[in-house]
């Protein structure tokens, strides 16, 4: 057997000893605010006590985190499959890539609200809006990335390739999926945190469940310790998918040095 | 696959390769009508300077660039136009081990059987057969980044062997190896390309190498033409020195050296 020392080193949730201090020190000022808040003309309920966060936190519907994050994954394996196809279709054609290109540029220009307005304005269903926005959000990255990936897949692995003579599906499956695997990674972690900011902001606009939905029902009832514990939730999700994303990308890319 | 009657001829004739460079649009003549036939089984060193054309007759031949005129046949096929007809037929090794880095050695080398559509377990046993030729037996499991640049280049050759191709071309196989490791490997590479009884077709700049190859020679002049065409076994392994300032000469004046036509 080869000698093969891989540091296992996977990559999990830590806290190191300064993240903890820093989080320490925020959570101390914001408690002093709290109690310093009626001194400094701060209306009381803008700056909530910690214990009042942690009661808020307590009350989180578990249904709502759970809709948003099916929302959020059935949208981005939707924009993966519906990216990576057209990118391997614009691979292969050149005309295909001419015209598409500056749809796609211009696609990616919108700002998000649009798209919300756009949504509410053409589609009825709710789901269907929310998915129509994360869709045409992140489907573009997870396309101009793996082509990209797929255009620097050096020549000469290309022509290796060719000269045992694959199908053109043996061609993108023994070679290009493979090869773009690292670059498929990143552009997951990098949709997976646009997602996670991009549904609530779409939830906002007439779901009914879901944590966008909880958020503004917390604006409505002025509070400000539910918004807290909805963003505190938001955040823990988005590490938590990163990490998973993480584990896997280790377990796939073992073979890197 | 050997086929039962032995690989084809190839029949090179009024070959012409030219290329348009995309900056100036100049055209460039790579190959200059070269006429060329290679007998089955027949192992060919092709030797010339860089930029003489040596790697675009190789493209070629594995079917990967289209003749702008004149025609290669491999018996009555084009490796070109009937591409597909000759999967699991020609194999190639290139200067660089062109090994894909998330496969291990064993899955490189297998590769091209799975390209075949052999069964599995067949796959497994015939890459494993052929790294255990190469010496690489203990060496299976490890990724190209684990393996020095002598065992990826023998991890190539096992993968372009795995097939048991009609016709073995390699380009510049050697040429970035410390001489002893090249030396080695070049051996081993005739070796096993005899008993498949594949065409060998290598492509070198080095001279030495070309005459340590063996049965032909062919020296390709700039635009690759044929400057000479040598049949080693004429002359005697005495007179390899001559053999050797004669291609030289061949070579620095371009001209068909007519002390080497005696085949
Ligand atoms: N794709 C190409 N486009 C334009 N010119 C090329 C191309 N490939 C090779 N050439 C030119 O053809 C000539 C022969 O190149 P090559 O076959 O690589 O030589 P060798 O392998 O003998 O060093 C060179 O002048 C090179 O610049
Ligand atoms: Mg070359």
């Amino acid at each position: 057997m080869p000698p093969k020392e891989h540091a296992e080193s996977v990559p999990v949730l830590t806290f190191p000893r300064q993240t903890l201090v820093s989080l320490l020190v925020f959570a101390v000022c914001w408690e002093a605010l709290s109690y310093l808040a009626p001194y400094l003309g701060i209306p009381p309920f803008a700056i909530p006590s910690l214990a009042r966060i942690a009661k808020a936190i307590t009350t989180i519907t578990p249904v709502d985190i759970a809709v948003t994050l099916a929302r959020v994954i059935a949208a981005l394996i939707a924009s993966f499959v519906l990216g990576l196809a057209l990118a391997m279709a614009m691979y292969r054609s050149d005309t295909l890539e001419k015209y598409l290109h500056p749809m796609i540029r211009i696609l990616m220009a919108v700002p998000v609200v649009s798209w919300i307005l756009f949504a509410v304005l053409w589609f009825p269903g709710v789901e269907f809006r929310i998915g129509f926005v994360l869709v045409v959000v992140c489907g573009p990255v997870f396309l101009v990335d793996t082509l990209d990936a797929m255009r620097s897949v050096p020549r000469e692995l290309r022509s290796m390739m060719r000269s045992f003579r694959p199908t053109s599906i043996q061609f993108f499956i023994k070679l290009m999926l493979p090869a773009i695997v690292p670059t498929i990674f990143t552009s997951w972690k990098v949709n997976i945190s646009l997602a996670i900011r991009v549904v609530t902001i779409a939830e906002l606009v007439g779901a009914v469940t879901g944590i966008g939905h909880q958020l503004s029902v917390a604006q409505e009832l002025f509070s400000v310790a539910d918004v807290f514990a909805w963003t505190v939730v938001l955040v823990a999700l988005l590490f938590l998918l990163e990490a998973i994303v993480a584990r896997v990308e280790h377990r796939l890319l073992r073979w890197r040095a | 696959m050997t086929g039962k009657n032995g690989p084809p001829p190839i029949h090179v004739r009024g070959l012409r390769k030219v290329f348009r460079q995309t900056t100036t649009g100049q055209a460039v003549v790579a190959i200059d009508r070269l006429d060329l036939t290679i007998a089955p089984k027949e192992v060919i060193a092709i030797v010339g300077q860089t930029g003489c054309g040596k790697s675009t007759f190789f493209d070629l031949m594995i079917g990967l660039e289209e003749p702008t005129e004149g025609s290669i046949m491999v018996g009555d096929k084009s490796p070109s136009s009937d591409f597909d007809y000759f999967r699991g037929k020609m194999a190639t090794v290139f200067q660089q081990d062109r090994l894909l880095p998330w496969r291990s050695a064993l899955d490189n080398a297998k590769l091209p059987l799975e390209l075949i559509g052999l069964p599995e377990e067949e796959q497994r046993e015939r890459a494993l057969t052929w790294l255990n030729k190469l010496g690489l037996g203990a060496f299976t499991n490890a990724y190209p980044h684990e393996l020095s640049g002598g065992m990826r280049q023998r991890v190539a050759i096992a993968r372009a062997f795995s097939v048991q191709p009609d016709i073995m071309l390699a380009d510049e196989a050697f040429g970035h190896l410390d001489e002893v490791t090249a030396a080695e490997l070049r051996d081993t590479f005739l070796a096993l390309a005899r008993e498949c009884g594949s065409t060998a077709i290598l492509i070198t700049h080095q001279l030495e190498e070309a005459i340590a190859v063996g049965d032909r020679i062919a020296v390709f002049g700039k635009s690759a033409k044929l400057l000479a065409d040598i049949h080693v076994a004429q002359w005697d392994a005495r007179d390899y020195g001559t053999l050797r300032e004669a291609i030289q000469l061949t070579l620095q004046t371009q001209q068909a050296d007519a002390r080497l036509a005696r085949g």
